[in-house]
This record gives structure tokens, C-alpha cells and sequence, in this order.
């Protein structure tokens, strides 16, 4: 076997043995899930809200009919959504219309946020005052057994005419019933405005049920007109791909520059000098964490194909149809060979002047900051792939590969694709030309990394 | 006898700064040299361009008969000065690997590595990590994983840094046993004493330039033997003696002085003994010394070989 591939072994087995490389690696989809399931456990967890209402007397009549029917139109609009969603659902999938997971996700969703029990009569009993507030402020404490305890007691009242309400409630931060109660009776007196003006309540009531129906059309869409989840989801796949990208690549150059730090920390570096050309090493140790990066691209995907095609077969059907359609998997590919050799030889040429994180900060931090910018124009190439700031900057050779795979769905020119690639590689071949000059230099160089020492390494020879 | 290395008129400059000028000198096939001077003088940089990990600003060197010692890096084992193994590898991990670089298949290296770290009785640390050994073991395993493959020609910078008293002999007998099994030995050292059990021929450096190149003996024959003389003794009463030719105060407390007077061509220590007596010198200590290489080291260069001669501006240069 010769040099380039045992460095390159050694360099993957030394992580790859590693329990932590598995447990990192598995970090990533579990975070993934747990920030996009986190947010859905809690709506679907939160609870439903106890809430009492009283009509503080004969000039509030009506506000609890008016807030009862508030929440019942509101249960029905979610019902409607629900079953909208899936449909829409089905419809873009082609599958047939029935209670799947997505429905009953939806359904979970749309519970509702608050539901109105009886009023308690030591509350309703009492006339407006402390004693009242004071039985109000056992119901709504630890102090009231479970099954009588409230979330909220509402007082309903009119003044000078218009619906006010006073809302005690269980905890101070939580405002669901106040806007609720808010809208409820925005709601009644808009109402009493229009009857009160002649209007029918029947039109009233149409006219506040009512919601416009609104379909997209676009000639690029798969059926030449209305637009569906398939037609969005090119764009989304590029925007994940270009963030995928962009991970392994970072994570794969990260662990090139700790590598090659380790090896200049300890000393290891001039004795594999002795036994390599520094052309055999930095080729060894950028193909070894390759293999690695691949294997965290596998796992990764491998996670979320799994993921896709058991809780959402048809939408895992859809993503795989795009993938291995119009080439992407061939685009991320070159995309991400030219990536990884780009950013992977400049950080383990800098890796090779340091023997500690500090010592590469130097570097390092304005490294990172440009690296920030293809994050925050990817997310612009998703509604706005041919913006002139998304194509210029794709030409930009340390952007093209993040930002050319997420601009990939919306079909760019093709001189503009191959005319970025080719000037990515172009750079990233001068980058290993560079980096393999500074890495020689700085594996036996004692200078604390500075721009002026790697600059110095590149002009130098031998 | 054919030389495995020669070094002709090398130079190194780092920018401004001249690490090596004009350096020659030969190591025969299966002899010891020692590489000797202080820290900064040179021989990293020296033996960084023999292994051609660094090019010569002029010269040319020849090492194995090849003139770039990467085209026989094969046949070449390093200890570098600095020294470090992956911690997270087992000591056989570590020289089976080393050992593949050089060319031997990983098994070999393996077995050989088992052997070897028998031989040096880290027979129970076979398994254990390279951050769970101890320096002075840690050292053997580098030092193993440098000869494993049975080197032609063996580099050692600096070997003895670091090494407790038993490890230094230690290691003075696997420098012995290499060159016993035919292997080229050059190392770099400060320590003298080593390099005068050793070595069958010495290559001093100070400041970058060669000072001396010989045998031991040879070295040792260019500096004067001298008297060491105790007692409350002026110094000028002791240059007085026949044959001493210069006198140095080594220490003086109380009165007491301890003197270092050079003996000249032909001057004779009884001789100088029996006048101290006859002129009634406070005489309470005598002692005739042959110079040693680091007397000689010192004569040669004017230089103290424990001294460090390299500087900021050097290090910067670099």
C-alpha cells in the first residue's frame, strides 16, 4: 500500500474507531429532528385551556353566546384546514385521500387552544368585589383541587356600549384567553355595528365566516398550472442540499485543521515528513477525512431517507424523484469535490503553523465570517434563485459550491454552471498549489501563524 | 572505508539570518558520528536539509549515495528532536505504522514492534495507550519506530534530551547495537560525555560553522591538559610554576581558591607539583586532567556548548 493511502487509513480509522465521531455524527439528524419536532410536541401538547366566563349583569348579554359561537366557528376553520391540507396533500402525491399521517398531524395540530366550563357558582354567586376576586384566586391556584381548578375566569361587561372584559388567568404570560377574548368580541361588536345599521345578521354572519380561496397557477409548474408541494419542493431540496454542503464541508475541513494541529502539537509532523513527501501527507490526510465525510454523508442521509420514507413515503417518493432526476446527485457531487479540496487544504495548511485552536484563530475568524455569507444568500436564492447578487456571488469560487447547489431546481443557465464549476476547480487546484506550499513550510516552521508568515511560507521554497 | 554521507560546502540562510555556513564533512558506512554544539548552532537545520526536508541554500549533500534524501527516505530512520507519537495508538500500533511508511508490510511491523519493545522492557505496555506511557517510555517507543525497518543510516537529534540517567545508558547501548548490526549512526548532541563514549568521530558546529572533525582522541589532543589546584593559592603564584601556561580561577571562598592552570607542550605535572611544595604553596588539592570534549569544545570554539546560541532575530528570520 503506499504512503498516501496508509496516512489516508489512518487518518479515517483514527476517528472512525472513535465512539465520539459516531455520537457527533448522529448528533446532527437528532438535533435536525428534535428542532423541527419540538416545536410540533409543544403545540400539540399544550393544554386546553379551563375557562369560565360571567356576565358581570344584564348589560353584558349576549358576550357568552357571542364567545361561545367565536369558538365554535374557530373549531370549525381548523377542522376546514385540516382537511384542506390533506387533500392538498394527496393531491400532489397522487395518493388517495384518507386519514394518513399527515392528517392526523394536522388534526393533532388544530386542537383547540381553550374550551368553557361551568362557572363555578362560588364565583357566580358572589357580586363583583373583593370576595369574589378572592374565590376567583382559589380557583386558579394549587390550592383548588385538580378537577375544580381553572385557567381562566373571564368577566364580561359593556361599557358606554362596547364589549370590555376582565381576564384572570392562571399564569400571567400565558395570553391565549385574552386574545382570544379580545377577537371574540372585536368580533361581537363589529356585529352589533352592522345590525345596528340595518344589516341582516344572516350577512353578517356569511360575511364573518368567510374565507377567500386562493389558488397559485405557474407556467413552471409540473402540470403547466396550478402549483403544488411538488413544485416547491426542488427549491427546498436545493436550499437543504446547499446547507447540507456546507456542513460536511466545514465539518470535514474542521477536523483536517484539528488533525493536522494535532500532529504539529505533538510533534508527529517532521517524523512523517522524514517517512513522506508533505505532497503524500496532505493528499493522505485530505483523502482520509474524505472517506470520513462521505461516511458522515451517508449516515446523514442514510437517517434521512429512513425518516422520509416511514413517516412520509409519499414525500420520500417526490425527494428521491427529484434527486436522481436532472442530475442533482451529480451536481452535488462535483460540487462538493470541489468544495471539500478548496476549504480542506487551506485549513490543514493553516492547521500546519498551529498547535492550538488560539493559534488558528488568527486565520480562522475572518475564514468563518466569509463563510457566513453563502448561509444568508442561500436563503435568498430559495424565493429569488436568478437575483443579481445570488448569480454574482455564485461565481464567487469559495460560494459557487454552496450556492450553485441550491440554485441547481430553478435550472440556471448551463454556461453559468459549468462556468462556475470550472472556476471553482480552477481555484481549488491554485488552493492545493498554495496550501501544499504553506503546509511544508509551516509543519517545520516554530513563527506563530500571521497572513505575513503564510504568505511568506507560499513565496518560499523548500 | 566508503562514506554513507558527505556533506560539501553547505549552506543555509533563512532570509537575513545564516543558520549553517559552508559545512563539510563525512560519515563512513557503520561508524558513529557525533554531531556536536550547542542549541542554535545549526544541526537541526543540518540534518533537516540530510533528510532533504529542507533544501540547501548552496553545497551539496550525499547521503546512501543519493544527492535529496527523500529518494532514500526508505532507508533512512529519524528521531527528530522534538518528539510525539498519536496518543490514542498502542506503542505496536504506532511502530507498525511508522514502520509501513518506511515500507514494511503492517504484519512485520507488528511483530518486529512486539519484539522490540520486549528488548526494552515495555513488554507490559504493549496495549496501552501512547498518552498512558511515561516520557522516558514514550522515548523508546519513537526510538523504536524510527529503526524498525533496519535503517541504513540512522539520524538522531538531540536522542538523550529529556531521558533520565538509566535511559541515557540505555539508549548509548541501542546506538552501540545499531552500529554493531551495520547501521550508520549521526546524532546531534550538547551533552558531550555521551558523544565521548560513543562516537568513533565527532563533527563540532558553533555558530553555524564547523569547528573540528576527527576522532575523539583527536579532538581531545587540540586542547591542553592543566592541573586543578585547591588551596589559598593566588594565581599568580601558580602561573609561576614550570610548564603551566595560563591560569583560570574556577571558584574562590574564603581565601580558598580552586585554580585551572594549561599545562604547555611538553610541561609535566610532577614537575609543577614538586615546586608547589618546595615554594611552600598552600597546596590541599592536586589533580592532573586530560582534556575533555568538552575542554577540547570549548578551546576549539570559544564557545560553552551548554550555552544556547540561538536568538529572537534567528527565530524570526526563520
Amino acid at each position: 500500500m503506499n504512503r498516501t493511502l496508509l496516512i489516508a487509513r489512518r487518518e479515517y480509522g483514527a476517528y472512525a474507531r472513535t465512539v465520539g465521531f459516531w455520537l457527533s455524527l448522529l448528533a446532527f439528524p437528532l438535533f435536525a429532528v428534535l428542532g423541527g419536532a419540538v416545536p410540533l410536541m409543544i403545540r400539540s401538547s399544550e393544554p386546553v385551556r379551563a375557562v369560565a366566563i360571567v356576565e358581570e349583569g344584564p348589560q353584558a348579554s349576549g358576550l357568552a353566546a357571542a364567545v361561545r359561537d367565536s369558538l365554535r366557528n374557530d373549531a370549525e376553520r381548523r377542522d376546514a384546514r385540516a382537511r384542506e391540507t390533506a387533500e392538498k396533500a394527496a393531491a400532489s402525491t397522487g395518493a388517495p385521500a384518507g386519514p394518513g399521517v399527515a392528517e392526523g398531524a394536522m388534526a393533532g395540530l388544530s386542537r383547540p387552544k381553550m374550551r368553557l366550563v361551568a362557572t363555578p357558582t362560588d364565583i357566580s354567586t358572589l357580586p363583583a368585589g373583593p370576595e369574589q376576586d378572592a374565590a376567583v384566586r382559589r380557583h386558579l391556584t394549587d390550592e383548588t383541587p385538580k378537577e375544580q381548578r381553572l385557567d381562566a375566569v373571564v368577566f364580561l361587561n359593556r361599557a358606554d356600549g362596547k364589549p370590555t372584559a376582565r381576564v384572570w388567568t392562571a399564569r400571567a404570560t400565558d395570553d391565549t384567553v385574552e386574545d382570544f377574548i379580545r377577537e371574540a368580541l372585536n368580533s361581537a361588536n363589529r356585529k352589533a355595528v352592522f345590525e345596528s345599521a340595518g344589516i341582516d345578521p344572516g350577512v353578517v354572519d356569511q360575511t364573518e365566516a368567510f374565507r377567500a380561496d386562493v389558488s397559485v397557477f405557474s407556467p413552471k409548474s409540473a402540470s403547466g398550472g396550478e402549483v403544488s408541494f411538488r413544485d416547491k419542493l426542488p427549491a427546498i431540496i436545493g436550499l437543504a442540499s446547499g446547507f447540507l454542503l456546507w456542513s460536511l464541508i466545514i465539518t470535514g475541513a474542521s477536523i483536517l485543521l484539528n488533525s493536522v494541529m494535532e500532529e504539529k502539537s505533538n510533534k508527529i509532523l517532521e517524523v512523517l515528513l522524514s517517512s513522506a513527501s508533505a505532497t503524500e501527507i496532505l493528499t493522505g490526510k485530505v483523502l482520509g477525512v474524505a472517506l470520513l465525510t462521505l461516511t458522515v454523508l451517508a449516515a446523514w442521509g442514510g437517517i434521512g431517507a429512513a425518516a422520509l420514507f416511514w413517516f412520509a413515503p409519499e414525500q420520500g417518493g417526490m425527494v428521491g424523484d427529484i434527486l436522481l432526476s436532472g442530475g442533482m446527485l451529480a451536481w452535488f457531487g462535483a460540487f462538493m469535490l470541489g468544495g471539500y479540496l478548496m476549504y480542506a487544504v487551506l485549513f490543514a495548511a493553516i492547521g500546519a503553523f498551529c498547535e492550538t485552536p488560539r493559534d488558528a484563530q488568527t486565520l480562522m475568524g475572518p475564514i468563518m465570517m466569509i463563510l457566513v455569507i453563502p448561509m444568508i444568500t442561500m436563503q435568498m436564492a430559495l424565493q429569488t434563485p436568478d437575483a443579481p447578487v445570488v448569480r454574482i456571488m455564485s461565481w464567487i469560487p469559495f460560494f459557487t459550491p454552496f450556492l450553485m447547489i441550491a440554485r441547481m431546481p430553478s435550472d440556471p443557465p448551463l454556461i453559468e454552471v459549468i462556468g462556475a464549476m470550472a472556476g471553482m476547480f480552477a481555484f481549488a487546484l491554485l488552493m492545493v498549489w498554495i496550501a501544499g506550499r504553506a503546509f511544508r513550510a509551516g509543519a517545520l516552521s516554530d513563527v506563530k501563524l500571521s497572513w505575513k508568515a503564510f504568505a511568506g511560507a507560499v513565496r518560499g521554497g523548500r | 572505508m566508503a562514506a554513507a554521507l558527505t556533506l560539501d560546502g553547505v549552506s543555509k540562510r533563512y532570509g537575513e539570518f545564516q543558520a549553517v555556513k559552508d559545512l563539510s564533512f563525512e560519515v563512513e558506512k557503520g561508524t558513529i558520528c557525533g554531531f556536536l554544539g550547542p542549541n542554535g548552532a545549526g544541526k537541526t537545520s543540518t540534518i533537516r536539509m540530510i533528510l532533504g526536508l529542507q533544501g540547501v541554500s548552496a553545497g551539496r549533500i550525499v547521503i546512501l549515495g543519493a544527492d535529496d534524501g527523500r529518494k532514500v527516505r526508505d532507508r533512512i530512520g529519524f528521531l527528530p528532536e522534538e518528539r510525539g507519537l498519536y496518543k490514542k495508538m498502542t506503542p505496536v500500533d504506532a511502530i507498525a505504522f511508522f514502520g509501513s511508511l518506511k515500507g514494511l508490510p503492517i504484519g512485520e511491523g507488528r511483530r518486529r514492534a512486539r519484539e522490540m519493545l520486549d528488548a526494552q522492557g515495555l513488554g507490559a505496555s504493549k496495549r496501552k495507550k501512547m498518552k498512558e506511557l511515561s516520557k522516558g517510555m514514550a522515548q523508546k517507543v519513537q526510538l523504536i519506530a524510527a529503526v524498525v525497518h533496519r535503517p541504513e543510516f540512522v539520524i538522531l537529534d538531540e536522542p538523550f534530551s529529556g531521558l533520565d540517567p538509566v535511559n541515557q545508558q540505555g539508549l548509548e547501548a541501542v546506538i552501540r547495537g545499531l552500529a554493531a548490526d551495520g547501521a550508520t549512526v549521526l546524532f546531534s548532541t550538547h551533552v558531550m560525555q555521551h558523544a565521548e563514549r560513543l562516537c568513533d568521530k565527532v563533527v563540532l558546529l558553533a555558530r553555524g560553522q564547523k569547528a573540528f572533525e576527527g576522532t575523539v582522541t583527536e579532538a581531545r589532543a587540540t586542547s591542553k591538559r592543566f592541573l586543578e589546584l585547591e588551596g589559598a593559592i593566588e594565581a599568580a603564584e601558580a602561573a609561576a610554576l614550570p610548564g603551566v601556561t595560563g591560569v583560570e580561577v574556577v571558584s574562590e571562598i574564603d581565601g580558598v581558591r580552586v585554580l585551572k592552570a594549561a599545562l604547555g607542550q611538553g610541561g609535566k605535572g610532577q614537575e609543577a607539583l614538586r615546586a608547589a611544595f618546595l615554594g611552600g604553596l598552600d597546596v590541599r588539592r592536586f589533580e592532573l586532567r586530560e582534556p575533555s570534549l568538552h575542554d577540547a569544545f570549548i578551546g576549539l570554539t570559544g564557545d560553552n556548548p551548554d550555552v544556547d546560541q540561538s536568538t529572537k532575530a534567528a527565530e524570526a528570520a526563520r
